[in-house]
């Protein structure tokens, strides 16, 4: 009796495995159409877009530290950023909508600044350097189509993107499918990425003089400072430039969403990844335990930079439960698990709960954890051997926890009351949060968003 | 305990196929409900993914950019 009743539930399972499937790629008669009919009984069709709608984004950054990559491990972190962004969906018809994504993200650094910290009388990883590396203008557009079908319940799209900085660039492009059945209550998408990035490194300043004037000490800063040291001549014979500037990242991302009653739902993603290239940053410093230090007044002269494998595969899972408690409470959780073959794995979770305070103003405190074991190649400051293969002393790839906490309120109004010319305000969120880092990182974030939608 | 809990993800999936109709959906359909991230978070995410070494499975950019600063 028990094995019939097993063999009963088996089948339905495999019937509802089946019919996902089957949904997925379409091969299941449609049940929801979103062609209507009016009182004439003339079909017309729910435009996906109605019309045009215009977000304006703004994040303001700053972070501060003690253990600068730049200068392999120890130094000042502190770094400010601004990110202007503009995203403009537009309706090309019933069914069809590009959408145009226009971000800067204009930074100053510290810790970037001492690639070159001989632009000072009295270089130090404890200072800001005022060369011409302490800022720089991130520049990227991303261009999005997408095609809903007449019965909405398949949408394909496309999108290509480019980005330049002063030291790296990037293009990419990539397409995805979703389709939605049972009733519109599941949706499976699936989804590819390609991103070729090309690095022009720029290295340490006392390494890119040594090697520019034939492995020796006569020319560049070396002219204008004394090195001093334990003994002997500062030699660092483990530099050489890198031969790859490509970086190119692949991936495959599937995500499945479902509506499980009139109070839950819940999505499921899972990421491919795969990276090749020069996979290390040109700038960042390491200092070996077994080699002589050097130093022109506090700074310390690299033995090498950050050596790291040409190849990264990393593969997240994560999963999104929301659910509706009551008119005045929602619950927002987010987890996702990471792992790849550098040895980093990690654990995200994230809660948010939206407090409605009218139908028009809606608060939500949040709270992040974050938790991941050191890449297989991290040592701290002056801790790596000169026989090991690959090594840097970047904290951002070493064993850390960090929890971030913030609150946030958000203006909505779908009937969009308020207008400046003939752009209607639909929502306005402000937000901030606080982030801090078991190895001393510390950060504040401040983000604005408001979407207009034309009238 | 992970094949527990991924057992049990399977099965709520495979539970969860009744139908809710559309006129139903008053609550699944509230901006907070929404199983993406706010437009806000796109910058959190983004520096997130610059101080940490895990990236990915959250509807983000998953590669391009330098990150390194």
């Amino acid at each position: 009796m028990a094995v019939k009743q097993a063999v009963v539930v088996a089948a339905i399972n495999m019937k509802k495995i089946f019919l996902i499937v089957a949904g997925f790629f379409g091969l299941l008669p449609v049940s929801a159409q979103e062609v209507e009919q009016d009182s004439t009984g003339v079909g017309y069709k729910k435009r996906v877009l109605e019309s045009t709608e215009v977000d304006f984004l703004m994040s303001y950054y700053k972070q501060d530290g003690i253990h600068s990559a730049v200068s392999g491990g120890k130094g000042m972190e502190e770094l400010t950023d601004i990110t202007p962004t503009i995203v403009i969906a537009m309706p090309l018809n019933d069914d069809d909508v590009l959408t145009v994504d226009a971000g800067l993200s204009a930074y100053s650094s510290a810790s970037s600044g001492n690639i070159n910290p001989f632009d000072s009388n009295t270089p130090s990883p404890w200072q800001a350097s005022s060369g011409a590396s302490a800022s720089d203008q991130l520049t990227a557009l991303v261009v999005s189509y997408s095609h809903s079908s007449d019965d909405r319940n398949t949408i394909w799209n496309a999108h290509a993107s480019g980005s330049t900085e002063y030291d790296y660039s990037s293009i990419g492009f990539g397409g995805g499918y979703t389709r939605l059945f049972n009733d519109k209550n599941s949706e499976l998408s699936a989804s590819a990425n390609v991103y070729l990035d090309t690095w022009q490194p720029i290295y340490p300043k006392e390494l890119q003089d040594y090697a520019d004037n034939g492995n020796d000490l006569n020319g560049g800063i070396f002219n204008y400072f004394d090195v001093e040291g334990d003994g002997g001549t500062y030699n660092p014979t483990a530099f050489k430039f890198h031969d790859k500037k490509n970086r190119n990242s692949y991936s495959l991302s599937l995500s499945y969403s479902q509506v499980v009653n009139q109070n839950l739902q819940f999505s499921l993603f899972l990421d491919v990844l795969q990276q090749q290239g020069l996979l290390s940053t040109p700038y960042q410093r390491v200092y070996f335990a077994d080699k002589a230090n050097y130093y022109i007044n506090e700074f310390q002269l690299a033995d090498d930079i950050e050596r790291l494998p040409d190849t990264r595969f990393k593969v997240p899972v994560g999963a999104r439960f929301n659910y509706y408690i009551n008119q005045w409470l929602v619950l927002r959780t987010y987890y996702r698990y990471y792992t790849d073959d550098w040895g980093v794995s990690a654990h995200t979770a994230n809660i948010e709960l939206p407090i409605k305070l009218n139908d028009k103003f809606t608060v939500f405190p949040m709270y992040r954890y974050y938790t991941q074991t050191a890449a297989d190649y991290f040592a701290p400051y002056d801790a790596h051997s000169s026989t090991e293969k690959y090594y840097t002393s970047d904290y951002d790839l070493s064993k850390f926890d960090a929890h971030q906490y913030g609150a946030g309120i958000i203006y909505t109004d779908i009937f969009t009351k308020a207008h400046i010319w003939a752009m209607g305000i639909k929502s306005v969120e402000l937000r901030y949060n606080h982030y801090n880092r078991s190895d001393g990182l510390d950060a504040n974030i401040i983000s604005f968003a408001i979407k207009f939608v034309r009238i | 305990m992970k094949n527990l809990l991924i057992s049990a993800l399977m099965l709520l999936a495979l539970q969860s196929c009744s139908s809710v109709k559309e006129y139903q959906k008053q609550r699944i359909n509230d901006p907070d409900m929404k199983l993406t991230a706010r437009p806000g978070e796109r910058f959190e995410i983004n520096y997130q993914v610059y101080r940490e070494a895990s990236a990915g499975a959250n509807g983000g950019k998953t590669g391009g950019g330098c990150g390194c600063n």
